[in-house]
């Protein structure tokens, strides 16, 4: 019998969507279960809170400097080496199923190659792709040049419109609000529960999983598009999770005064987004004000979310049934988190941007290694990242972790966490956009003080900084950056920070799309 | 004329003569055989539709074929809305042949990063058509069109 990994990934989903992290909604007895055989990681940061940075991270175990992805619409290099590539050479079966984003998702052009495949409907592009031998795409709905919109448009041409348009037909994110409560990127979605995107991932990893031979060692990555807006999932889920039976997130400051006096001890960017002054990325709708939102639509984003959570659960649980029943699941180590977070109404926002909160920065990850080796379940809270994925696969597979690679493989224990000298992670965001915007931050995050300063740019003058102590003030609203009694503190993790960040390519990779 | 400061803006050098490359350039029928990405591209009465290899198509309207200036240009209608769109292609005179300019304009410009990835990937595509006869990628002759994109092997 071959080994396996499965990798799972989400897409934009927080740290308290899942039950075993605290989450109250979403039911989600598969990953619980994972979590509960295996280990779960209560401080795990990606190293940048957008998606393609962060994927870039994940298949290189580099830090963003060092693979170059530095924001959304930056193509990792085709020759940067990967883990998939590694574990390809060492003859394991490699593949991806939904979403890769490697490249940039707006292409009209058909530039890059894993468009391209997704219009054509190859599965490889003539060779392994960074590694995969095999790779389905699926996006966020029906539009762009997916695996999963072209067997949509053969199958079910009649819900080709029934998503939500994720963008508008000025190309920009869509600002449009519906569901009951004009929340933006919200809509009541006619699609079957069948058909929809999370069900045809899943569909397609067991159809793969099933062609390999028992044998076979392999390495799949099963990467859901949701709960990335739009939060569109099929109407006859909608039942799941009643959005005016819900509370408000611990994280939403109800009273304005009260919210907005918290914005404002953050730095100044986070004041102009809220009042739709600002701009600074593609990753929100740019004609949409935070200001606006209302109780209710945090609300109903919020139960859209959660329902989408648990079709996740769900498919993945059919993927380890499938697994379980032809005997490979006992061989099976299972990697469960997501590329970064979602404000889902924190702070008095939704979506994401250059804000190093919470929010976007703690993640889900479970590590369930394969019940064969009789791992001894644990939790850790000592910091992790993305960039000890690719490492911790290498250590699975029998591979040596090569030098390039900044990451180190998982703890499986706070023992093993403080063996490996476990004090940091680092989260970066660099970002210019074409409306003059330009923001840098760099945060570090050492057990549970998270500083984050900012370099010049249009809106920071560099003197800005945020300092949150996420022991006496877990809902960063007191920010202790200027605090005298702090100065030697926030001095000792910035100097920290620079230290341990590797230093800036000279010459920066190009920005060929917005994302 | 252009209207606003140039968003986008590239250029390249050419070893051929400037009539012969200003003839292709001049055709706005031809664009997709050297264009990457656009399947086709067809000129009725001052509008051209281009489709593209992603399945969509464009709608553009040509506002000026100069060709004692040796200036072609356009402007993108639809279906995608622009507040403001304005494209030029300039063949000049350069002591190694020919340089042509290809500038753009557009608002908003969530599409600035894609064109000009895309116009690069353009000039070198009439570069390779001039000189080696070589089409982009994604033409297809009028005989072999179908209705759509490629659709093989998909599960």
């Amino acid at each position: 019998m071959g080994r396996g990994i499965l990798f799972v990934t989400t897409d934009q989903q927080r740290y308290d969507a899942l039950g075993c992290n605290g989450g109250a909604i979403a039911r989600t007895p598969v990953i619980d279960g994972l979590a509960a055989a295996g280990i779960r990681y209560e401080r795990a940061h990606p190293q940048n809170v957008v998606c393609m940075p962060s994927r870039a991270t994940m298949l290189t175990g580099q830090h963003v400097r060092n693979h170059g992805v530095w924001m959304n619409g930056v193509p990792l290099p085709a020759e940067s080496a990967t883990v998939a590539g590694l574990l390809h050479d060492a003859g394991w079966r490699t593949s991806l199923f939904g979403k890769a984003h490697f490249e940039p998702l707006l292409d009209p052009f058909l530039r890059f190659p894993e468009n391209r495949m997704g219009v054509t409907g190859d599965t490889d592009d003539g060779k392994p792709h960074r590694g995969f031998e095999h790779m389905e795409f699926a996006a966020h709905g029906s539009g762009g040049p997916t695996h999963y919109g072209g067997w949509l448009r053969r199958n079910q041409p009649d819900h080709m419109g029934s998503f939500f348009p994720a963008l508008g037909i000025d190309l920009e994110v869509n600002s449009e609000g519906g569901g009951e409560s004009g929340a933006p990127q919200v809509r009541h979605n006619p699609v079957p529960r069948e058909v929809y995107h999370t069900d045809w991932v899943a569909d397609r990893a067991i159809s793969w999983l099933g062609g390999l031979d028992l044998d076979d060692d392999w390495f799949c990555w099963l990467s859901f598009p949701d709960p990335h807006h739009p939060w569109d999932p099929p109407a006859s889920e909608l039942h799941r999770v009643p959005w005016r039976d819900l509370d408000l997130p611990e994280g939403y400051p109800v009273l304005q005064a009260e919210r907005e006096a918290a914005i404002d001890a953050k730095a100044a960017h986070w004041r102009h987004w809220y009042d739709g002054t600002l701009v600074t990325n593609f990753e929100a709708p740019p004609r949409w004000v935070p200001a606006t939102l209302t109780t209710d639509q945090v609300r109903e984003v919020n139960a859209m979310a959660h329902i989408q959570n648990e079709l996740i659960d769900e498919a993945l649980g059919r993927v380890l049934a499938v697994l379980d029943a032809d005997g490979r699941g006992n061989g099976t180590d299972v990697v469960f988190t997501t590329d970064h977070g979602e404000f889902q109404g924190d702070h008095g926002f939704l979506f994401k941007g250059p804000f190093h909160v919470d929010s976007l920065m703690r993640l889900p990850l479970v590590w369930r290694p394969a019940p064969s080796r009789a791992v001894q379940p644990s939790v850790v809270s000592e910091p992790v990242g993305l960039l000890d994925l690719a490492p911790t696969f290498c250590r699975i597979a029998g591979l040596p972790v090569p030098e390039w690679m900044d990451g180190e493989p998982l703890p499986m224990s706070p023992a093993d966490a403080g063996a490996q000298g476990r004090q940091r992670v680092l989260t970066e965001w660099d970002s210019v956009h074409p409306g003059g915007a330009e923001v840098h931050l760099q945060t570090i995050t050492r057990h549970a003080l998270v500083c984050t300063r900012y370099e010049p740019g249009t809106c920071h003058d560099g003197t800005e900084g945020e300092l949150w102590d996420l022991d006496e003030d877990p809902l960063q609203l007191v920010n202790l950056w200027d605090d005298p009694t702090r100065r030697s503190l926030r001095d000792d993790l910035v100097g920290d920070l620079v230290d341990a960040l590797p230093e800036r390519p000279r010459t920066p990779l190009g920005l060929e799309a917005p994302v | 004329m252009l209207e606003r400061a140039v968003d986008v803006r590239r250029e390249v050098v050419i070893g051929a003569a400037v009539d012969e490359v200003w003839k292709v350039v001049a055709d706005g029928a031809r664009q997709a055989e050297w264009f990457p990405g656009m399947v086709s591209s067809q000129v009725d009465d001052g509008i051209r539709t281009i489709v593209t290899a992603v399945g969509g198509f464009l709608m553009e309207e040509i506002l000026e074929v100069d060709h004692e200036a040796r200036c072609f240009e356009y402007r993108i209608t639809g279906p995608m809305h622009l507040d403001h769109h304005r494209g030029r292609i300039t063949v000049l005179e350069d002591q190694d042949g020919a340089r042509v300019v290809y500038e753009q304009e557009l608002e908003p410009k969530a599409l600035v990063y894609v064109l000009d990835a895309a116009i690069g990937d353009a000039l070198d595509g009439l570069r390779d058509l001039v000189l080696d006869g070589r089409i982009s990628r994604s033409f297809v002759a009028v005989d072999d069109r179908s209705d759509g994109p490629a659709t093989k092997g998909a599960a």
